[in-house]
This record gives C-alpha cells, sequence and structure tokens, in this order.
C-alpha cells in the first residue's frame, strides 16, 4: 500500500511545471556560479603561487639573518568553492621571525586585491543551496496536505486502510527523491566543472560528500517546515503565505537582523587596554634588560659608537590591535667601515644576548596575548555564530564551512601551523649557532645560505577532523527534523480531515 | 468603474493573512533600523568632530610656510552621513580617513606632501559571519520587492481559477480598467502599511536630540521615498504581467519567485564578481616596485646633477626645488593612476550589475543618502579639490613675500614670514543633490524604463489573454 502511494505521490510531483521550473534554475544558478568561482579560484591560486615565489627571492636576497624577510602564504582552499567561508576574508601572508608570534589577526593579504572589491558578496554554492533549496522544500510541502483536504481526496485515501503516518510517511519519501533530483543532478554539472580544472584528493570527495548531506538534511527541514504548515492550515491560500513569510524570515530576514541585535560590547576596549598593559610590561622589561646590556661597559665599551658602527636598528612595540608585540634588532649596515673589525666580538656577544631575549620575551607574551585575542576577536564571533543557529541557514552555513575547512577552526590550522614554523626557524637558527654568528649581522664573507632552512610545509587536516568538527550541527539538523516530522504525525493524526 | 475595483482588491487584501504578515514584518524591520541607527549614529558623528577638529587644531597650529607645504594637513575625514539609515552602502568596506604621503628622494630631500589613497583590505580581521545590514535599502530591495510579488501573484490567475473574473468581464467593462484597478488596489494596499512603516521610522529618529535631520535631508528623504514606489509599482507590474500568462496560480507563484531570487538574491553578487574579472588593477606589488623605481632614479639623477653645483648656493637650491616638484608630481600621478585602475574595476562591475533592479534601487539609495562607493569618490574629488586650493594658497602666500626666492619645497627657498593661521584653508566634506541627481540620473532612468516595459507587458498580455 505504501508503494503503491508513493509511485502516485511521485507521479504527482515529477509531472508538475515547479519541478521543471525549479530542476532548470538550480541547474543554471549552480553552473553559473561555479564558473565564476573556479575562474575567482584559480586567480587566488596563481597569485599564491607568485606569492610564494616572490617571499622565496626575497629570503635567497637577504644577505644577512637579522635583515632577513622570511614569509609564509596561506593557499587558498580548494572546497572554498563550496562555502568560501573565511577563506578569502582574512589575510593570508604573515611574517616569521623570533621576536613576533604570528597570529591570525596579524596577518596581511597578498596578491592583485582591490580592496574596494569586499563591497560584493561573494556567493557560493552552499548559498545558492540555502536558498534554492529552502525554498524548493517549501514550494512542494504547502499543499501537500492542505491541498488534498481541499479538493477532498485525502477522505477517499483515508477511507483506505492505511494508518495516517503511513500518508506522512509516503508523501515525504517521495517529495524527497523528487527535490533530490535538482541537488545530485546540479551538484553533478558543479563537480564535473570543478574536476576538469582543480584536482581533488580522495579526502575532498569525502567532504563533498559531507556537504552534500548536509545538504540534504537542510532540505528535508525545509520541506518538513512547509509538511507542519500544510498539517496546521485547512486553506492552500493560507498555507502558501504563511510558508513564504516563514520562509522570508528565517533565509533572509533573520541572519541579518542578529547583527543589528547584538551589541559591539565595550568590555571588549577595557579587554583590550589591560591585555595590553600586560604585553607591553613584559616588552619593557625586554628593553631594560637590552638597555642594561648596552650600557655594561666592560662587554660593550662605549654604547654610542657601537650603534653607529653597526647601524643598529631596534623597535620594541606593541599593535594596539592585534596586541603582538615587534621585537626587531637590525644591523642596516652593506659596506664595512674599516675600523669595524673591532666591533665584531662586541656585536656577536650583543646579538647572542638580546635575540633568545626577544624570542622569549616574543613567548611570555604569547601566553597572555592568545588568551585576550579570543575574548577580543572570538568571542563576539562565536556569540553570533549561535545566535544565528536558531535559524536553520546558519547551522547548515556552519556545518558546511566545518566540512569544507573554510571555518574559523580550519583557518586557525594554518596559523597554529605558522606558529610551529616559527620553533622550527627558532631551532634552526639554534642549531647552527646563528645568533653568535657573523653573518647575523654583515654579509663581507659572503652572504647566509638560506638552503638548508627547512621550508614551511602546510597540508589541510584530515576529513575525520572535518567530520568531528561538522558532526554536532549535522545532528542538530538531524534531530531538528525527527522532532519536527513527529510533531508533524502528532497534528496529523489528531486533526479533523 | 477603477476605483470601484480597486477598492474590492484594497478590501480583499485588507483582510487577508498577508497583509498582516506583511505589515508586522515592515514595522518590524523598520524599527530596527530607526532603534540601530540611534545607537549607531551619535558615536559616528562625535569621532568625525572630534577627529577634525584635532585635525583642525594642528593645521592653525603651524606658522612656517615652508612646514606647512611640506606636511601639510595630514590627512582627510569623509563625514558622516545623516542618511545612514537609509543606505549603509558597504561603508565598512570604505576608507573613511585619506592619508597623505611624503617620499624619500634622497637621504635629505622629501616631496611635499601629496594624497595618498592606498588603504589596507578591509575586514582582515572581521570572522564574524556576513550579514547584510537592515538598511532601507535591504527593507525595500529584498522584503518589499518579495511582498510586492505575494500580493499579486493570484490577482489574475486565481481569479481566473475561481472564475470570478468572467464575471467581472461579462459586466461592460474594459479589460485595461480591470487591469489598472487591480494594479491601483495592490499598490495602495501595500504602501499604506509601507508608508507608515517609514512615518514611524522617521519619528524614532527625529525624536532623538541626537540626530540632527536638516532640509537638504528631507527633501533626499521625499526623493528616496518616490523611488521605493516605484520600485513597488516595477514588482507589481512584473506580477500581474506573469499572472495574467500563466493558467494556474501555484504555477505563476514558482515563475515568480525563481525568477525574484535570480534577479534580486543572485544576480548583483554574480555578475558583479564576474565583471570584476575582466579587467585587473596594478597589484600592490606591481605598485610598490614602480614606486620605488620611481624614487630611485629620481634620487640617481639628483646625486649625479648635485656634483655640478658644488660651490655654488644658488644654483644647489634651485635644483633642490626641481627634483622636490618632480618627486611630488610623479608620485602623485602614480598614486592616482593605480587608484583610477581600482575604481574602474568597481564601476564596471557596478554598471553591469544595472540589470537587477535589486542592484538599481542599492545604487539609487546610495546615492541620494549620501554614503556607499558614488560618496566616495566624491568624497575623493573634494580632498583633490582641497589639495589644489592648498598648494594655491602656499604658492600666493610666498609670491606675496618680496624677499623670498619662490622656490616652492626648499626651505631656503621659501618666504621665512609666519604665516596667518586663520587663512589656511580649511577642508570640509560637502554633498550636492545635484550632484547626487546627475550620478543617479542613468539609474533612475533605467528604473523607469524598465517599469514602462513591464507595465506595458503587463497590459498586452491581459488584453490579448483568453478569460
Amino acid at each position: 500500500m505504501l508503494k503503491a502511494l508513493i509511485g502516485r505521490e511521485l507521479l504527482n510531483n515529477l509531472m508538475t511545471f515547479r519541478f521543471a521550473a525549479v530542476l532548470l534554475i538550480t541547474l543554471l544558478l549552480v553552473v553559473v556560479n561555479t564558473a565564476v568561482l573556479i575562474q575567482d579560484y584559480e586567480q587566488r591560486l596563481e597569485s599564491y603561487n607568485n606569492a610564494v615565489k616572490m617571499h622565496h627571492q626575497e629570503l635567497r636576497n637577504s644577505k644577512t639573518y637579522s635583515t632577513a624577510y622570511l614569509f609564509v602564504d596561506r593557499a587558498p582552499n580548494p572546497l572554498s568553492i563550496f562555502n568560501v567561508g573565511l577563506d578569502k576574508r582574512l589575510g593570508n601572508l604573515t611574517g616569521i621571525y623570533h621576536g613576533f608570534v604570528p597570529t591570525l589577526w596579524d596577518a596581511q593579504m597578498h596578491g592583485t586585491d582591490n580592496p574596494f572589491i569586499a563591497f560584493f558578496s561573494s556567493i557560493d554554492i552552499v548559498f545558492v543551496f540555502e536558498v534554492i533549496l529552502s525554498l524548493m522544500g517549501l514550494i512542494f510541502a504547502y499543499d501537500a496536505i492542505a491541498g488534498e483536504r481541499e479538493r477532498g481526496t485525502l477522505r477517499l485515501v483515508l477511507a483506505q486502510p492505511i494508518r495516517r503516518g503511513q500518508i506522512l510517511l509516503a508523501k515525504y519519501i517521495s517529495a524527497m527523491a523528487c527535490l533530490l533530483v535538482p541537488l545530485i543532478l546540479s551538484l553533478l554539472f558543479a563537480l564535473l566543472l570543478l574536476t576538469r580544472s582543480i584536482p581533488l584528493s580522495t579526502d575532498d570527495f569525502l567532504r563533498i560528500a559531507g556537504i552534500v548531506f548536509t545538504s540534504f538534511a537542510y532540505l528535508s527541514l525545509f520541506y518538513l517546515i512547509g509538511l507542519l504548515i500544510s498539517v496546521a492550515t485547512r486553506r492552500t491560500g493560507t498555507a502558501l503565505m504563511l510558508a513564504m513569510f516563514v520562509w522570508g524570515f528565517l533565509i533572509l530576514v533573520y541572519p541579518n537582523l542578529i547583527r543589528a541585535t547584538v551589541n559591539p560590547s565595550a568590555d571588549v576596549q577595557e579587554r583590550t587596554k589591560t591585555a595590553k598593559n600586560q604585553i607591553q610590561q613584559i616588552v619593557d622589561e625586554y628593553e631594560r634588560e637590552r638597555k642594561k646590556f648596552l650600557e655594561n661597559k666592560s662587554v660593550i665599551g662605549d654604547a654610542s659608537q657601537f650603534i653607529e658602527a653597526v647601524s643598529l636598528y631596534t623597535d620594541a612595540h606593541v599593535d594596539s590591535v592585534t596586541l603582538s608585540p615587534y621585537l626587531e634588532n637590525m644591523s642596516l649596515i652593506s659596506e664595512i667601515p674599516p675600523d669595524f673589525e673591532k666591533y665584531v666580538p662586541i656585536a656577536k656577544k650583543y646579538y647572542s644576548f638580546v635575540e633568545p631575549l626577544a624570542t622569549n620575551a616574543a613567548d611570555k607574551a604569547w601566553l597572555v596575548q592568545k588568551q585576550a585575542l579570543d575574548d577580543i576577536f572570538v568571542r563576539q564571533a562565536v556569540m553570533d555564530r549561535a545566535l544565528l543557529k536558531l535559524s536553520p541557514v546558519g547551522i547548515y552555513d556552519a556545518a558546511t564551512q566545518a566540512w569544507a575547512g573554510t571555518d574559523l577552526l580550519g583557518l586557525r590550522d594554518f596559523f597554529d601551523a605558522t606558529r610551529r614554523y616559527r620553533r622550527v626557524v627558532i631551532d634552526y637558527l639554534y642549531a647552527t649557532d646563528a645568533f653568535s654568528s657573523r653573518e647575523w649581522f654583515v654579509a663581507d664573507k659572503g652572504p647566509v645560505d638560506w638552503s638548508t632552512l627547512p621550508r614551511f610545509t602546510f597540508e589541510r587536516r584530515d576529513v575525520g577532523t572535518n567530520a568531528k568538527r561538522a558532526l554536532p550541527d549535522l545532528f542538530l539538523l538531524l534531530i531538528c527534523n525527527l522532532v519536527l516530522f513527529m510533531g508533524i504525525v502528532l497534528i496529523f493524526i489528531r486533526s479533523e480531515v | 468603474m477603477i476605483w470601484h475595483i480597486a477598492k474590492r482588491e484594497i478590501y480583499d487584501n485588507l483582510n487577508s493573512l498577508r497583509f498582516a504578515l506583511a505589515t508586522v514584518l515592515l514595522f518590524g524591520l523598520m524599527l530596527t533600523n530607526a532603534v540601530v541607527h540611534l545607537r549607531e549614529h551619535p558615536a559616528r558623528m562625535q569621532k568625525y568632530h572630534d577627529a577634525s577638529t584635532e585635525l583642525l587644531n594642528r593645521l592653525r597650529s603651524r606658522t612656517d610656510l615652508y612646514d606647512l607645504a611640506q606636511l601639510g594637513p595630514e590627512k582627510f575625514h569623509k563625514k558622516p552621513s545623516p542618511l545612514h539609515f537609509c543606505a549603509d552602502g558597504g561603508e565598512v568596506f570604505l576608507p573613511d580617513t585619506i592619508y597623505i604621503l611624503i617620499s624619500r628622494i634622497t637621504n635629505d630631500l622629501n616631496t611635499l606632501w601629496y594624497l595618498s589613497y592606498r588603504y589596507q583590505m578591509p575586514n582582515l580581521k572581521n570572522i564574524r559571519p556576513n550579514t547584510i545590514k537592515v538598511d532601507w535599502g535591504f527593507v525595500i530591495g529584498y522584503v518589499l520587492s518579495l511582498i510586492a510579488l505575494l500580493f499579486t501573484f493570484d490577482s489574475i490567475s486565481g481569479e481566473r481559477e475561481q472564475g470570478t473574473l468572467r464575471l467581472t468581464l461579462a459586466n461592460s467593462v474594459s479589460r485595461h480598467t480591470v487591469l489598472i484597478g487591480k494594479f491601483l488596489g495592490a499598490l495602495v494596499s501595500i504602501s499604506v502599511p509601507f508608508t507608515l512603516a517609514v512615518l514611524m521610522n522617521l519619528l524614532v529618529i527625529s525624536t532623538s536630540s541626537d540626530v540632527q535631520v536638516g532640509t537638504d535631508a528631507w527633501s533626499r528623504l521625499g526623493i528616496i521615498f518616490f523611488i521605493s514606489l516605484l520600485y513597488l509599482c516595477l514588482f507589481l507590474a512584473l506580477g500581474l504581467l506573469v499572472s495574467s500568462r500563466v493558467h494556474q496560480s501555484g504555477a505563476s507563484l514558482v515563475i515568480l519567485l525563481l525568477m525574484w531570487v535570480s534577479f534580486v538574491v543572485f544576480m548583483p553578487s554574480t555578475l558583479a564578481s564576474t565583471a570584476s574579472g575582466f579587467s585587473s588593477p596594478m597589484t600592490s606589488e606591481e605598485y610598490w616596485e614602480r614606486y620605488e623605481q620611481l624614487y630611485a632614479e629620481l634620487g640617481d639623477e639628483y646625486n649625479a646633477r648635485l656634483q655640478d653645483t658644488r660651490g655654488v648656493p644658488t644654483k644647489r637650491i634651485e635644483l633642490r626645488g626641481e627634483y622636490v616638484s618632480k618627486g611630488t608630481e610623479r608620485g602623485e600621478r602614480l598614486i592616482h593612476e593605480h587608484l583610477a585602475q581600482q575604481h574602474a574595476q568597481i564601476q564596471l562591475a557596478r554598471s553591469v550589475t544595472r540589470i537587477s533592479p535589486a542592484a538599481l534601487i542599492q545604487h539609487l539609495f546610495e546615492s541620494f543618502a549620501g554614503t556607499g562607493f558614488e560618496q566616495h569618490q566624491q568624497f575623493v574629488e573634494n580632498v583633490q579639490v582641497y589639495a589644489r586650493e592648498f598648494r594655491e594658497f602656499v604658492t600666493d602666500m610666498d609670491r606675496a613675500d618680496p624677499d623670498s626666492r619662490h622656490i616652492i619645497g626648499v626651505r631656503e627657498g621659501m618666504s621665512q614670514k609666519p604665516i596667518n593661521s586663520e587663512a589656511i584653508p580649511t577642508f570640509e566634506d560637502t554633498l550636492s543633490l545635484s550632484r547626487d541627481f546627475n550620478a543617479a540620473a542613468v539609474d533612475l532612468l533605467l528604473l523607469i524604463l524598465f517599469l514602462a516595459v513591464l507595465l506595458s507587458g503587463a497590459y498586452l498580455a491581459f488584453v490579448r489573454v483568453e478569460v
């Protein structure tokens, strides 16, 4: 019996105009947007490759350690085509040196970017699905029960020995089968375009499968919302209006409204101030020690003469937004003054004292900074995200971002890797005794050999990590589905036909 | 007769669920908009006033002409628009300050100040979810247009389904009377709650003493309101067109919704990103390369020619003056080229998006509210005009002193007399309604054209359709 019902419903759904229209528009939007996104991704990839080459060249051109520029770049994530998340927005270039701990908020942007481009919001495949799938679900569901009730066919069906739950189940299964057609077809087209120009790994395909499954849960949730409206109302006209306004509110109004309700709090400023003071103290302490060393006549001799001879440039400041301490010491000499030789041992002593000091100060400041940055930047965003999850759009967006690895955690993985790389570089400097070497400050005996420096590599975390991050939201979607379905069954069983 | 049909429509609508929902939605959004504006605007104005007063004081404290010519006014602040609540215009992505730049030619020779339009990528530290600001542009562009479609999708096809259309047309009523009646009915029944919501919004905003809305702003608001009504008519006409061509109201709704989604939600962004891919402006790496090359060349040239002036101090001063003005001019030209390329890219993308009425209305709102990209360009122009004025002032002051050698850019070559600080020209960012009108003329004409096409389309469709 169930089979017969499903068959009837399937036929009913497939032969409608709305099915054809929805299929067409979904295909069109997904294919067009994918083409645009692929072009954009390739541009970003090219600019990444150029930047890597340029930074490598810059490093090799650095003659001394103290004036070296070591930069690492972040490659664009190919899955940002599905959900761009923070991938395009945040910095993709950060400097590495011992007197500074790189963070997400210090990162800069390399490449062809016109700052005004940020003006146009970027659309990804998930955004297309967010809007279209939800609309599809509601359009297919609003008259499922109310329409049959109006036409009187519901009575006829219920006159048969069928349980009411079965009718709902049949409707749900057949509608979902129909709705999956545009979803799967458009994704296949997108993948076809994608694999032609971007190589994807097995893990990437698994991640895409996760995104597809999440999309399915999202679609089903909106179908059930429509079904609930359809069961609860008497007339299709009313059901339709309710469904449309619910859609407008959940998709259009609510996500944009939360920004207005959450007030950027004043205690962020307070927090920044206290953390800055703490870090400033660490930096001051470093400066005190450094100056004390310079004033020590038995080691340095006349400090001002020494500073002039090696053309010492120092900087020790705390960035007032990102709280990062910048502790720099460098000798800006290209040619050797004739009486320089007597300063070489002093300079060696100076740098081998001061650079480990800077390293330690930056490490110490990091402990304070880490906590403060979370409070200043992250807490607000996490709160926004949580509020956003009151609408299914928010849950769907968060889950797909986690799958694609373009969420905050995914990006933080990269910056964790840069901090690990900073440690590697510091270890390398210690191992090669660079701080106390002549090449640290002058290149008269040949420039620094950078070929033995370990290169920076970054691999995205495996698909298991993505799954772990996405599953809570996915479960939330599934639970919403289940609860809604049970609610619908209850209402339908108790309602009069 | 038209009025009779319109009245029937209005009564039908007033009792319907969609009217109630639309009213609640519009009022809720407009109230939120007003509250947010009241919360944010005073702080914005305060920040602007503090910054510009401090700047003015620093400028006035200069008495030496050379310092004034070299260091200039430091920076320029954009004045926040009082009509920020109408269109936010992506203000977070636009710089609100233009800084100046002084470049080094050689160790002891610097250029005069010139405008530096470079600024950091916005959003680099923003990890909060992407949202559209709830301004009038959002409420009207997205929500009101959706409501217009929901009010008209069944106005012909629904009556046809119920059979009442035959009854109406059996009377001695011409078809266009019916169509106009229906159009007017829908227009009135949406614009009444809309107008009330707008009035409530303005009432809430104008009750606060912190936010001043002047006469100029009121006329701008009037224009914006008029444009919103045009936009509303556009979507009503679209709804009637589809409704009279399609026989089932369900199908008509599906078509309208899909059209709405493509034109309003997707088209502006997709077209903009496609169009901005066509041109690639100078990258910042390229800019810096050219910048460094420029000053390295100038420096070498200067050093080479400096040898000839040994022992002749007047010649030396002349040479320095020459290179200061060369360095300033070339640096200015380079940075201006960079900015012009960036602006051209955005301008192209923006003109392509004009196919979408939602983008049109966004542009129009920005123009008349004095926010957004148009206004930013105007701000840049204002600053450029001021920069010229400032240079002229320096030249005039120098010329007025007979003891000066009239070599601008070198301390020894310029007037040593202290200057009257009151006479220094000051910068004030201004908006002009006529200029905004000119900028918006194309958009406005396009909107009217779309409206005319859709209205005549609806008329033709309804006149020729079988009942």
